[in-house]
């Protein structure tokens, strides 16, 4: 599995009233493709916040102290409000708590639906022709450069971009297809159920809803009309549908699911390989492929455009890029040179703000000739370069640690500060001074130059170890992705069919009535399907729910859960789910991490944390909610969570932990491993701690929850 | 727990909302009985909150009955108006056939008797709205009377100083009596700690205002029952002179239950109390509920949808759907040999703390449509083991005997 996300050692603060809370403080996690993680925690743990960074809608006091979130290649903190605009409700999406907050009452659902829908879709088609002449353009100049000739670069090009346009309009078509034959034998499955309903009027109105969609069905490369097999199974299903009087629908369901199967069955071929198949309609003989089933369109096309010029073109782009590779060679050479040279200037207490300037200026110059454009896998360390630099210079220098009159005002506060604490007054009511820790900023920037150039030397010292060819592969692959999106045009219609289908995929029932409603008209439950609807319909890598099932009672929230969970099978999609309810977190998680005032304090997998939870927080979480066999007392956590713009010394938790040593007090516990997928924040995993053991209460929830496991394996 | 003496009756209760007569609670009739936790379950939407509303008279209900302490606190007039137009329309019908077969005599006899049941109802529907407007004066009589006949028969052939003894004491009963509110004696706790305090009111103002509103002017005495509330609940008594803002979620949960029993209620309405909180104050809040319910000897009708709280908390647990009582029985009964088939669609959806059990746990998906044939014969609410009522029609009644073996 790959990691879909990265959290390195985000810390984010609020600037309040009384002075800065330490909302996030140093957590590091990350998501691998298609799982869920869970983050617990009390209200104000930090679990919200470290998702909404994630989003890029951090509140507008906050301060992102430091810390990375890799998304793509890409540091997300880094991004501007412009690019957050590209990810977010795109490919990152959120689903939040209060679903009658997250709607806007005065739209019908249905616009609110396809508006992302047709504004992504629309940018998407700017953003990708964009992206997409672009890349020729480098490609051509890059091959021109590696010495091609060139009527061949010329010819190379032309007819990629041809073969290209027409495999994506090709494969949109068969795309759109495919959608509806999905939701096809969806509506099917339905009406199975309905049959038994015995209602002639519900029947009518599912039979008119399928037609609608098996008039759409229809592509060459899926289900082609002269297929005599299945439309005479259709016409079957017409006749029953017709004699049907609203009872016995035994015959009516014995034809549904022979249609059904059949469609499982197109959905189950092989993909068409539309770049080889639009190859030979471009330039190829075209009567080769027709009357032919996608298998051995394939097989003829694909050798076909192997042979006749993806072979060549391979080549001569496989040589661009190792030209471009190597034209940065030197520069990288250059730029690791010259920031070790520029580091000692850097490691100065007090940096000379006119010197550092210029050499970061000069330094970003160099790294920004020493980055290949050409290459798919761009260098994160040296594209975020400029950036880093420039930010962490201006707040260096321009930030309020170097103003003389805020300076004043601290001066002032710290002495009020001393006065009241000499008093044993309330401290909380003087209020410190918010500062930029100069020595972290320039940690931070010695970090991003070390960082580079220790990538380049270590590039440089492998040496030539690229494999251009499957870069080149690569490359052709990603130019039909962008020209797919760019042929893809999402019109009205487009869009209102998807949102349709996503609407019954999300068990609306009668969902062309239900588009047309207000928020209100809808319940909770259905509210909170249409922004999980509209949170999916981008069809998102990462989905982010945050307390989604917390206003909602025990059967709506298991309906949510498992739609949830099914809509993230289908599409493959990473969740992060935010929640205080263990219960849910069991039926969700793959992973758990537990907060606790801004910090991680454990992390694993669900196993782990309920089987062997470590952490005295966990235990209290674990033993302060009832479950179905609880009759002794709750064991509450006495007290409430630390108050975050003091953060207490030492592990925040020690305070209302029974089982705290001497030295929690002192010290913050760093993060011990218990085994390779769990670990957790606290000195009790110190080998020098004295073993304890979890409370009662856990030990004998454990117990039962192995007992009813072992009788369950039993019964099965 | 029959022998025990029920505290609160609660008799075909009708909630009725709107011009259309939305049923928000639809002929719900249950006990509660001294000193037990009263759990009411079911999804939003079901009238749950309704019903508890219904009950302390934040409502004027539709229909039914409710009796606290033996008393009757409120009764709908709609049972009344619904009999009325019933003998109505079978008078007509009668008249109707005696006209036909030329009898004046009878109809002018059917016709004194509507006019009698007419007056007879209107005159039971009198009773009603005053029983409701006045419940606390009748129970003062009542208590008076009462009193007064239990010491007549206490006071016959003693005499001297027992006998002055025993008249103070009745005195001092009767003068307690003379006082005692019957309404303020059943409390409500809300769900939403924000909401249901009063921003601009210090703490000691919202707990204390239960007891000026009864006219006690005492400030020393107020402020005395305001602390020794805080304390109660846990707080302290720095707390009474802050707003609500400057509390937690908790915390402002234990300032609504210090303003309910500062009234030393017998009945304690919980709606939610504990939805709104974080889970590890959830469990100070269920404790120190539980805690009250055993220093005070409070009967609690708590509400909720988290069935693993309300199992843990409850001694017995009621299940509406849609206005109705679907099931009623002791919590374990109900858990261990759920008959519903909606309870136990409920039941399959709690999520529990344990991941294995999650991955093994099949959700049953409650469908009236599929799950009862109600075409001839609909439901009643039946005792089918000792103490565990099920809706259900006398075909239904079998099969759930038959499937538990009973």
């Amino acid at each position: 599995m790959s990691k879909a996300l990265e959290v390195k050692n985000l810390r984010i603060s609020f600037k309040v009233n009384e002075g800065t809370v330490k909302a996030v403080r140093d957590i590091s996690f990350d998501l691998e493709k298609g799982e869920t993680l869970c983050i617990v925690g009390e209200s104000g743990s930090g679990k919200s916040v470290s998702a909404k960074a994630i989003m890029g809608l951090l509140a507008g006091n906050s301060i992102v102290e430091g810390g990375e979130i890799i998304y793509r290649g890409d540091d997300l903190l880094k991004y501007t409000e412009r690019d957050f605009e590209k990810i977010r409700g795109n490919l990152i999406t959120m689903i939040f708590q209060d679903p009658l907050s997250s709607l806007n009452p005065i739209m019908r659902v249905g616009k609110q639906m396809t508006e992302a829908t047709i504004l992504n879709g629309k940018v998407n088609r700017q953003n990708a022709k964009k992206d997409f002449n672009q890349k020729m353009q480098q490609i051509q100049k890059a091959m021109s450069a590696s010495g091609c000739p060139s009527d061949r670069v010329h010819q190379n090009m032309s007819k990629l971009k041809a073969m290209v346009k027409t495999a994506s309009t090709l494969e949109s078509a068969y795309q759109l297809a495919r959608d509806y034959t999905d939701s096809a034998v969806l509506s099917i499955d339905q009406m199975l159920v309905d049959v038994h309903e015995n209602d002639l009027k519900l029947m009518k109105e599912r039979f008119k809803e399928l037609d609608e969609k098996l008039e759409k069905i229809w592509d060459p490369y899926l289900l082609s009309k002269e297929d005599k097999a299945f439309t005479s199974k259709l016409e079957a299903l017409r006749t029953a549908e017709n004699q049907y009087d609203g009872a016995h629908g035994d015959d009516l369901s014995a034809k549904l699911q022979t249609v059904q199967d059949s469609l499982k069955q197109a959905l189950e071929q092989t993909q068409p390989d539309f770049f080889a198949i639009a190859y030979c309609h471009l330039y190829g003989d075209k009567n080769a492929l027709t009357g032919k089933t996608v298998e051995q369109q394939n097989k003829i096309a694909r050798p076909y455009l192997e042979e006749q010029y993806l072979g060549a073109f391979l080549k001569d782009l496989s040589a661009a890029l190792h030209h471009a590779a190597q034209e940065t060679i030197p520069w990288k050479e250059k730029a690791a040179k010259a920031i070790r040279q520029a580091m000692p200037q850097f490691e100065n207490e007090k940096l000379d703000k006119a010197a550092c300037e210029k050499a970061a200026k000069e330094l970003s110059a160099i790294v920004d000739k020493s980055i290949d454009r050409l290459s798919l896998h761009q260098n994160t360390k040296a594209t975020t370069f400029h950036t880093t630099m420039d930010k962490n210079l201006r707040r260096y220098f321009h930030g309020v640690g170097n103003n003389p009159k805020e300076l004043k005002r601290e001066a002032k506060q710290a002495a009020k500060i001393e006065k009241a604490a000499k008093r044993h007054a309330d401290v909380g009511r003087a209020t410190p001074a918010v500062l930029v820790d100069l020595d972290l900023t320039r940690r931070n920037m010695l970090n991003a130059m070390e960082q580079l150039a220790a990538s380049y030397e270590e590039e440089l010292a492998a040496g030539q170890s690229a494999d251009f060819d499957a870069q080149a592969r690569e490359m052709a692959e990603a130019l039909r992705g962008m020209a797919y999106t760019m042929t893809n045009k999402v019109t009205r219609q487009v869009a209102y069919d998807k949102a349709i289908r996503i609407m019954e995929d999300v068990g609306i029932k009668e969902p062309r009535k239900r588009f047309k409603q207000y928020p209100f008209e809808f319940s909770g439950g259905m509210r909170q399907r249409i922004v999980i609807a509209i949170a999916v319909a981008a069809n998102p890598e990462i989905l982010i729910c945050d307390e989604p099932t917390t206003a909602l009672d025990v059967t709506i929230q298991a309906q949510i859960l498992e739609l949830i969970n099914e809509v993230k099978k289908r599409r493959n999609i990473s969740v992060i789910f935010i929640t205080h309810d263990l219960g849910v977190v069991a039926n969700m998680a793959d992973r758990v991490a537990v907060m606790y005032a801004g910090k991680i304090v454990e992390l694993g997998t669900a196993r782990d944390i309920f089987y062997h939870p470590v952490h005295p927080y966990t235990w209290a979480l674990l033993a302060s909610m009832p479950d179905l066999d609880t009759k002794e007392s709750l064991e509450a956590i006495q007290g409430t969570p630390p108050n975050m713009v003091y953060p207490p010394k030492g592990d925040a938790f020690a305070e209302r932990n029974q089982y705290a040593l001497a030295v929690d007090f002192e010290k913050e516990p760093p993060l011990f491993q218990v085994s390779e997928t769990h670990w957790a924040a606290t000195w009790l995993l110190h080998p020098k701690a004295p073993k304890i053991d979890p409370p009662k209460s856990v030990t004998d929830r454990i117990r039962r929850m192995r007992e009813r496991g072992e009788a369950a394996n039993g019964k099965s | 727990m029959e022998n025990r003496e029920p505290i609160l009756q609660v008799r075909h209760l009708r909630q009725y909302f709107g011009r259309k007569d939305f049923k928000a609670v639809d002929d719900v009739s249950f006990d509660v009985y001294q000193g037990e936790v009263f759990g009411i379950v079911g999804e939003s939407g079901c009238g749950k909150t309704t019903t508890g509303r219904a009950i302390i008279k934040l409502y004027n209900i539709t229909g039914g009955e409710v009796f606290f302490k033996g008393q009757r606190i409120s009764a709908g007039p709609r049972d009344f108006t619904d009999a009325i137009a019933a003998e109505r329309k079978a008078t007509a019908q009668r008249i109707e056939d005696l006209k036909k077969a030329g009898d004046s005599a009878g109809v002018q006899a059917e016709k004194q008797k509507l006019k009698a049941f007419i007056a007879e109802q209107k005159k039971a529907m009198e009773e009603a709205r005053r029983d409701q407007k006045d419940c606390n004066k009748l129970y003062r009589e009542r208590r008076e009377k009462e009193i007064k006949e239990e010491y007549a028969k206490k006071l016959q052939g003693v005499s001297g100083d027992q006998k002055h003894a025993l008249e103070h004491e009745r005195d001092k009963l009767l003068h307690e009596a003379a006082h005692e509110n019957l309404v303020t004696r059943m409390q409500m706790v809300f769900q939403d700690p924000i909401s249901s305090l009063n921003p601009r009111m210090t703490v000691r103002e919202i707990i204390a205002e239960g007891l000026r509103i009864q006219g006690i002017k005492d400030e020393k005495y107020i402020n005395e029952q305001v602390y020794q509330m805080l304390e109660m609940v846990g707080l302290v008594r720095e707390h009474a002179d802050r707003y609500p803002h400057e509390f937690s979620g908790g915390q402002r949960q234990r300032i609504g239950i210090a303003r309910a029993i500062i009234m030393k209620p017998d009945l304690i309405i919980a709606d939610e109390p504990v939805s709104a909180l974080d889970v590890s104050i959830q469990a100070q809040v269920i404790n120190l509920l539980n805690n009250l319910r055993k220093e005070m000897g409070l009967t609690i009708v708590f509400i909720a949808h988290d069935l693993s709280v309300v199992k843990y908390f409850s001694d017995r647990i009621a299940v509406m759907y849609f206005g109705k009582m679907v099931e009623l029985a002791g919590s374990d009964e109900l858990f261990a040999h759920p008959m519903h088939p909606y309870t136990r669609s409920l039941l399959s959806a709690i999520p529990l703390p344990d991941p294995d059990y999650e991955q093994r746990r099949k959700r049953i998906v409650y469908q009236p449509a599929l799950a009862h044939d109600y075409s001839k014969e609909g439901p009643t609410f039946r005792e089918i083991l000792p103490g565990h009522f099920v809706s259900c029609n006398s075909v239904e009644f079998e099969r759930y005997k038959k499937e538990f073996g009973i």
